[in-house]
């Protein structure tokens, strides 16, 4: 079927069907296949039993193309416009358009898993790259290519600790303000082994070493620290953190992302064993949660790690050639032993962080998450200026993000700000997050303006 | 045959076939920031810098060297590995798409109405009454539904007593993976010499200790499991859950569903059936479905529809959460204009001509095929010569080899997978790649491949001392 | 194809061969079972002073596409492993019965059990 006879397509005529616009087989196509199978109808080809046929319609119209497009974009347009200054895990930056016309060649979009490496040596590469710009980001020797998102990462990070030989404990310890969404993952992640998910105490995120002390025991296998909490917060013991759970017997693991690990102290000089934490800062944007899962972790672990690795060889004629390598850890070759049943991961999404990075450079990357403490902190002086609030809530250095302290309630506040046409967090009663980066600086005029307006 | 050539470039630094980012350039830099103390930022950092025009050559160059589904068929059994419908790009593309996680309910009406649709249309396709689009790949969608399996025992008091998740030898390693992920002690079941699931070794595994049994149907063999309705009940008679892996749901689209033949739980692969790209391995996504009887326990939250306003809904015993917010959403809202373009007829007419194009492929190829009336997939056999070296021969005529040597109960496996977007013409030069190699000589097999850009890379020294990142490289040159 | 089974050996129906020293028995796996394999790139065996059972799992050994357990074919205590074989693993394939040998064990019970040469190339 010719691309003119599927933009005449439109909806269920009575008497034939449209068929699949994907499908190209003519009428004829189809007759002299099956005089070539040697059966009457494609229906003979079917070896359903009678009974568990299915005879009845979806009840879902079929549409052209510009159909779907017009009726998507208009369900879309029901979504209220605003000035998103939203972050708590899930970030947005500016993504510079070449990352798109790269990322979307469709040698990359349309392509599988490399399982033939001779002719996928461009997407291994990509990858490769990919793994190293992580190795460089946190100073940790290994980093897969990917997880699904942060949360799954964590729990990845977590089944790791009870395949390390030297952890003998099964006691996760994750900060009371982690949020509930990944503790929700990380406690389905734990729930096919005798690890047990517990809170310590921190102050807004910030962790206290001689607290975490009070909390540490043999039977502890693995500590979480975020640097930076979801609070905006930047941690400001890292050291002293690394040097208490510098024993083999425990696991200290940093969640982290691309942009921080630029600027803040890498995980590797702190004595972290794993990072993990959502790289598609870089790349990607908040996208509604899809993410692209972070998971990096010192070579002693790397029988144990999870998901993709690629590695770098050699092919016959001495080029140095890209392959995915010790598959042997994983679900196919492995199966109920394996590190992790993960099969597809975020490859794609990794490209696209990938070729961010690039773009950035070094430079770049610095700059930015520079701004990402300048624009919190400057914001915070600005909306200090305003009665009835008073911000930051916290005293420290903050990352992309801060707390604000409101009059109760909070949610009535963060309600009218939507109606202003901005976006932010409610807390709790008396508080609210507020997250800025290079992608809404120059709309932070519309949030003071905003919450100007409705204070009064 | 033609063989045509990209553009050829002379970089001097050619130790890999185009050199990493690392080698065109690397610029260490010192931090130094005032508005932080020295001892929480980093010294320096390595990186390299480039422009965009280099940026853009480097990732054009890598993208050359790349098959994807546009170059050619890639006929992997079991991976649906279809066209990609470009127009569900830029639906995907669209800012009001990518809206932030957190945003209030009230304010992404239009998001959750299309989350909604998609919850909706699935479960009619699968005959399911409650979806979930939260489980961020096919894996995950078996490991989801394997924790309501769970939870739904425990609720029955049930929990400790069904430790054991059946799954038949030829199933998918992630299969066996996402059981023992979830806590499971796994049974393997043999299959019978037709290829299908053997009753009577069916009959002996079940029992008060299984909490599920973990099916394709049709098989990787491409057979349609008819007994599959006596299957279930020997599960369900046992008190246990039937779970569907939706990876050959291609070949059922619109003429029968899991949830009609028996099946309690199903996960859907978006990146197979539904056509969203495979993007280099990921990101897909696995939706699953369920009863209505074990709707209460899927992840949080659901998208529920009242009075035309769309609220997330927390179920009464939900397993808790898979994936940090609501799944892979860019990739969700692909299969939903997938679907929305096909509709009834177009889903169904996608089944047909899956079928039609597996059996016309295997109509002109002259390799054995041992187990039939299969459907849209078949397996052959290499015969004498070994599969893995077949595919890597096929490499040289141009076209990505079949699935090899998967499933076991086939020596020399070539699981075959065309989909029904290959046309006639694309079959018979696919055919003619499998005949041309099925021919040849032995010694040429084992030689090849010639043709593609990398041959015979190491894949011991890859493993023994792995180089995972440029830094290992430089260590060792 | 022709495998090496030397005589003075026993073997397990697993692959395993074992042989007497004077305290210890020396534990490794055949030469058929090194080209089943392939190429190994990774070994995994106990600490010393582990005791396990017979048929209990000794270790694991990993090719590129395989990974295979390994049983350890009688009883007893780990007294030594081949640290040469953890870095280097090809010595396994190289020399199974020689310089590819796995553990030294402190038996318990005899190796009377076990299949002798003969019976072994009968089975493969």
């Amino acid at each position: 079927m010719s691309y003119h006879d599927q933009l005449q397509q439109t909806k269920t005529t009575p008497t034939g069907s449209t068929g699949s616009p994907f499908a190209p087989h003519t009428e004829a196509d189809v007759e002299a296949m099956l005089q070539a199978i040697g059966a009457e109808s494609i229906e003979d080809l079917f070896d359903i039993p009678a009974s568990v046929r299915f005879d009845a319609e979806f009840g879902i119209e079929a549409a052209s193309e510009q159909e779907v497009v017009q009726r998507v974009t208009k369900v879309l347009g029901q979504n209220d416009s605003a000035i998103e200054f939203l972050g708590r895990g899930h970030y947005d930056h500016y993504v510079p358009s070449l990352v798109d016309h790269l990322a979307d060649r469709s040698e990359f979009l349309t392509s599988y898993t490399q399982y033939q490496p001779e002719v996928t040596q461009g997407f291994l590469q990509a990858l490769f790259e990919y793994q190293s710009l992580l190795v460089e980001l946190t100073g940790l020797e290994i980093a897969n290519c990917s997880m699904y998102d942060a949360a799954t990462a964590l729990g990845e990070a977590a089944t790791l600790s009870q395949r390390v030989r030297s952890v003998s404990g099964n006691r996760v310890l994750v900060p009371d303000i982690l949020r509930d969404e990944r503790r929700a993952v990380l406690e389905n992640y734990a729930s096919g082994s005798s690890l047990v998910i517990d809170e310590y105490s921190t102050t807004n995120g910030v962790v206290d070493p001689d607290a975490l002390s009070g909390v540490l025991d043999d039977d502890v296998a693995l500590v979480y620290v975020e640097n930076p909490t979801t609070t905006g917060l930047i941690q400001e013991q890292l050291e002293e953190i690394g040097t208490l759970l510098a024993d083999d017997d425990v696991l200290f693991c940093l969640g982290s992302d691309p942009i921080a690990l630029s600027l803040l102290q890498p995980p590797a000089s702190i004595g972290a064993d794993v990072v993990v934490g959502d790289a598609s800062v870089l790349g990607l944007g908040s996208a509604y949660g899809t993410g692209l899962g972070l998971f990096a972790c010192r070579e002693k672990f790397l029988r144990q790690v999870p998901g993709r690795l690629v590695g770098a060889s050699r092919d016959e004629s001495d080029h140095r050639a890209y392959t995915l390598t010790l598959q042997t850890r994983e679900q196919h070759i492995r199966r109920e032993r394996a590190t992790s049943n993960i099969c597809t991961n975020q490859a794609w999404v990794a490209l696209r962080a990938a070729i961010h990075a690039s773009l950035l450079g070094p430079d770049g990357l610095v700059d930015l998450a520079k701004k990402c403490h300048q624009l919190p902190e400057a914001l915070a002086k600005e909306l200090n200026e305003i009665d009835g609030i008073s911000a930051p809530v916290h005293d420290g250095h903050h990352f992309r993000e801060f707390r604000v302290s409101v009059e109760p309630d909070a949610e009535d506040l963060v309600s009218n700000l939507y109606a202003e046409g901005v976006a932010v967090h409610a807390v709790d009663a008396d508080t609210i997050q507020i997250c800025v980066t290079d992608i809404n600086e120059r709309q932070t005029e519309e949030l003071v303006t905003a919450i100007t307006k409705v204070l009064d | 045959m033609q063989q045509h050539d990209q553009a050829v470039w002379n970089d001097t630094n050619t130790d890999g076939y185009e050199p990493l980012l690392s080698e065109k350039d690397q610029t260490a830099i010192d931090v130094e920031y005032e508005g932080l103390p020295d001892d929480l930022t980093r010294e320096t950092l390595e990186l390299p810098s480039l422009s965009e025009p280099e940026v853009a050559r480097h990732y054009t160059r890598l993208s050359q060297m790349n098959y994807g589904i546009d170059s050619g068929p890639y006929p992997l059994g079991s991976c649906t590995m279809k066209y990609n419908p470009r127009f569900t790009e830029d639906v995907a593309a669209r800012s009001e798409a990518a809206v932030h996680p957190d945003r209030a309910e009230e304010s992404v009406q239009g998001t959750l109405q299309l989350y909604h649709e998609l919850q909706e249309y699935l479960g009619r396709i699968g005959g399911m009454d409650a979806v979930t689009l939260q489980p961020p790949a096919g894996a995950a969608g078996e490991f989801t539904g394997i924790l309501v399996a769970k939870a739904y025992h425990e609720r029955n008091g049930e929990g400790e007593q069904r430790s054991e998740v059946i799954v038949p030898a030829s199933a998918h390693g992630t299969n066996f993976a996402s059981a023992a992920m979830a806590g499971y002690d796994v049974v393997e079941l043999p299959g019978d010499e037709d290829g299908r699931v053997d009753l009577d070794a069916l009959r002996s595994a079940v029992g008060e200790e299984t909490a599920a049994l973990m099916l394709t149907n049709p098989n990787t063999l491409g057979l349609f499991e008819r007994d599959i309705e006596e299957i279930a009940d020997l599960v369900h008679d046992a008190g246990g859950l039937l779970y569907y892996d939706g990876a050959n749901l291609n070949a059922l689209l619109g003429r029968a569903r899991p949830g009609d033949m028996g099946f309690d739980i199903m996960h859907y692969n978006v990146h197979k059936t539904f056509a969203t790209p495979h993007g280099g391995g990921g990101p897909g996504a696995g939706p699953i479905g369920v009863t209505a009887e074990l709707e209460s326990f899927l992840p949080t939250p659901q998208i529920e529809e009242k009075d035309g306003e769309y609220e997330l809904i927390e179920p009464a015993h939900s397993v808790g959460k898979v994936h940090g917010a609501m799944g892979n959403w860019l990739v969700l809202i692909k299969a939903h204009a997938y679907i929305c373009r096909l509709g009834d007829e177009g889903l169904k007419d996608t089944s047909a001509k899956a079928v039609l194009n597996a059996n016309y492929l295997a109509s002109q190829i002259d390799l054995e095929i041992p187990f039939g009336p299969f459907h849209h997939e078949f397996v052959a056999s290499a015969g004498e010569l070994d599969a893995a070296d077949f595919a890597k021969r096929m490499l040289d005529y141009g076209v990505h080899p079949p699935t090899t040597k998967w499933p076991e109960i086939v020596s020399e496996a070539l699981m075959t997978e065309p989909t029904e977007a290959e046309s006639k013409t694309t079959l018979d030069q696919l055919a003619a790649a499998f005949n041309a190699v099925a021919s040849e000589e032995e010694a040429t097999i084992a030689a090849a491949p010639e043709k593609t850009s990398a041959r015979y890379i190491d894949q011991t020294s890859a493993a023994r001392s792995p180089q995972l990142s440029w830094h290992a490289l430089s260590s060792d040159e | 194809m022709e495998f090496e089974i030397p005589a003075e050996r026993r073997y397990a129906e697993s692959h395993e061969w074992a042989a007497n020293q004077t305290d210890t028995v020396r534990v490794g796996i055949s030469d058929f079972a090194q080209d089943e394999l392939g190429d190994i790139v990774f070994v995994d065996l106990p600490p010393e002073g582990e005791t396990l059972d017979q048929g209990e799992e000794l270790g694991v050994l990993e090719s590129i596409k395989a990974v295979s357990d390994i049983y350890v074919p009688v009883a007893g205590t780990v007294t030594a492993i081949n640290e040469d074989v953890i870095d280097s693993p090809e010595l396994i394939n190289e020399d199974p019965y020689g310089d590819g040998w796995l553990v030294e064990l402190e038996p318990e019970g005899d190796l009377e059990h076990l299949l002798d040469a003969a019976e072994y190339e009968e089975m493969i």
